[in-house]
């Protein structure tokens, strides 16, 4: 056996990780890895087709199928994926707690690197399909956007973090979480725009740092579309407070929860 | 050398802490393989957890330069829904081995699985799977092997093959071995601890330990 340095230690761990989890998350299905582009791609369809029947979706600046592909996407894969993998990483730890060189930490990094590659592979996908179809998916400032994608990933990430720090303490956090997927989707404008939203209304919003992001996001990837609300430096700092504290309580816990 | 100073480890209980050790040094040497002696519930499979570096001790500290395998339990460690090989290989690549394949080639053959190492673990057996995990734990090299009962399951032709296959590892490395098999005990190691009344006791002589632990 070869001593390591403490990096290249990580590196195999979060690799070896990675694998196994892209193996066994979907090895019990008959049709295997395509329902990681089956799961987003029939949710996307189902909510075309509830808005195409209500004769809304489309806002004047783009069709419907691109705005909810450029909304329901992020928030989806990077926000709702990102954040409950990394807050159920303690289960998914169990038996890999057994090798002194793999920690909580390196689960964090490889669920949270693989919600990132997910988003990227499915996107894709998922836009070469709308070109096939005449649309235009691709974002028009694409560097803007990922970039606004990368800080609602790793705010995802910070949050499924804590919320996996305090569900040890109290299991709650699971139910509640699970509780609030769908308010939460409400409350993050990603099926609407703010700019259909009276101003009066913009207060109970606002607060909502993913909201920032789905319409800071939405700004990057449609020219046309300026969104009356969007703070960036809202949304980095909240992102920023959430990553030292879900870092720092890792830091203050991580042996009590490893303890039997 | 695998050293405690001043290593206390509880458990917190609705009864207030429940110790498990207290205040115990020790120093191991490297050329003695030890076995752990103790009742049920006395601490044993915690300390290796403890020198196997997955469980951490309240108070004081582990002190160790050596290369710790993982402590070698009956299918710890393994993702149930992944087959025998694709578990070898995970193993691998957390201890930095390039040399996948043939660690996979080896342990297939060491295991006696054949075929049934290309299927999920769950599909096997409890001798299988102690059959697999020692296998595995062969496969690669470290300086000292923790062991927690892990020969108390398999037949007879596999327990020999186990025992020869720990003789020549411990020309290179040491072992620490929980076990209740006190012939075991006496063939493979030649120094104990023995875990009684919240103490751990070093002995250099394995009989004299075996014999204050029957007399518990």
């Amino acid at each position: 056996m070869k001593a390591r340095s403490a990096f290249s230690i990580q590196r195999d761990v979060v690799f070896a990780i990675f694998v196994r989890e892209m193996i066994t998350r979907f090895s019990t299905y008959t049709l295997g890895n395509i329902w990681l582009v089956l799961e987003p791609l029939l949710m996307m369809v189902l909510f075309m087709v509830i808005f195409g029947a209500r004769g809304r979706g489309a806002y004047g600046f783009v069709e419907a199928p691109v705005f909810i592909f450029a909304a329901f996407l992020p928030f989806r894969l990077l926000w709702s994926a990102t954040m409950r993998q990394s807050a159920s990483a303690r289960g998914g730890a169990k038996g890999l707690l057994e090798y002194r060189q793999v920690r909580l930490f390196d689960v964090f990094m490889a669920r949270t690197f693989i919600e990132g590659g997910l988003f990227v592979v499915v996107g894709i996908i998922l836009a070469l399909g709308l070109m096939w179809l005449d649309y235009d998916p691709w974002p028009d400032d694409i560097l803007l956007a990922l970039g606004y994608c990368a800080v609602l990933w790793i705010l995802a990430s910070s949050f499924g973090m804590l919320a996996c720090m305090v569900g040890s303490i109290a299991r709650e956090v699971e139910k509640l979480l699970s509780m609030l997927t769908m308010p939460i989707m409400f409350m993050s404008a990603v099926f609407f725009p703010m700019s259909i939203v009276p101003q009066q209304y913009w207060v109970y919003l606002t607060w909502n740092p993913i909201m920032h992001a789905m319409e800071l996001i939405r700004e990057a990837w449609f020219g046309s579309y300026i969104s009356p609300v969007a703070d960036f430096n809202y949304l980095f700092a909240v992102t920023l407070i959430l990553l030292a504290f879900a870092l720092s309580s890792y830091r203050l816990t991580w042996r009590r929860i490893v303890a039997r | 050398m695998i050293r405690f100073s001043n290593v206390s480890k509880y458990f917190p209980t609705r009864f207030g802490p429940k110790y498990v050790l207290k205040n115990l040094n020790l120093e191991i040497p490297d050329d003695r393989d030890i076995a752990i002696l103790g009742t049920n519930g006395a601490g044993k499979s915690t300390l290796l957890r403890l020198v196997g570096g997955i469980d951490f001790p309240s108070e004081g500290k582990i002190i160790s330069d050596r290369f710790i395998s993982w402590p070698l339990a009956l299918s710890s460690g393994l993702q149930s829904s992944l087959t025998g090989r694709e578990n070898v290989r995970f193993i691998c690549r957390i201890h930095g081995v390039k040399a996948n394949r043939e660690t996979e080639e080896y342990v297939k053959e060491f295991s006696e699985l054949g075929d049934s190492f290309e299927l999920p673990v769950k599909s096997y057996s409890s001798g299988m799977k102690s059959k697999y995990s020692f296998a595995v734990s062969m496969g690669f090299d470290f300086d000292t092997y923790l062991m927690d009962e892990i020969m108390s399951v398999g037949d007879a032709g596999f327990k020999k093959k186990c025992e020869s296959a720990i003789s020549n590892k411990r020309a290179s490395a040491n072992i620490i071995l929980v076990s209740h098999n006190m012939n075991l005990i006496r063939r493979q190691c030649n120094a104990a601890i023995l875990l009684a009344y919240g103490r751990a006791d070093f002995y250099e002589s394995v009989d004299q330990a075996i014999f204050r632990y029957q007399s518990l």
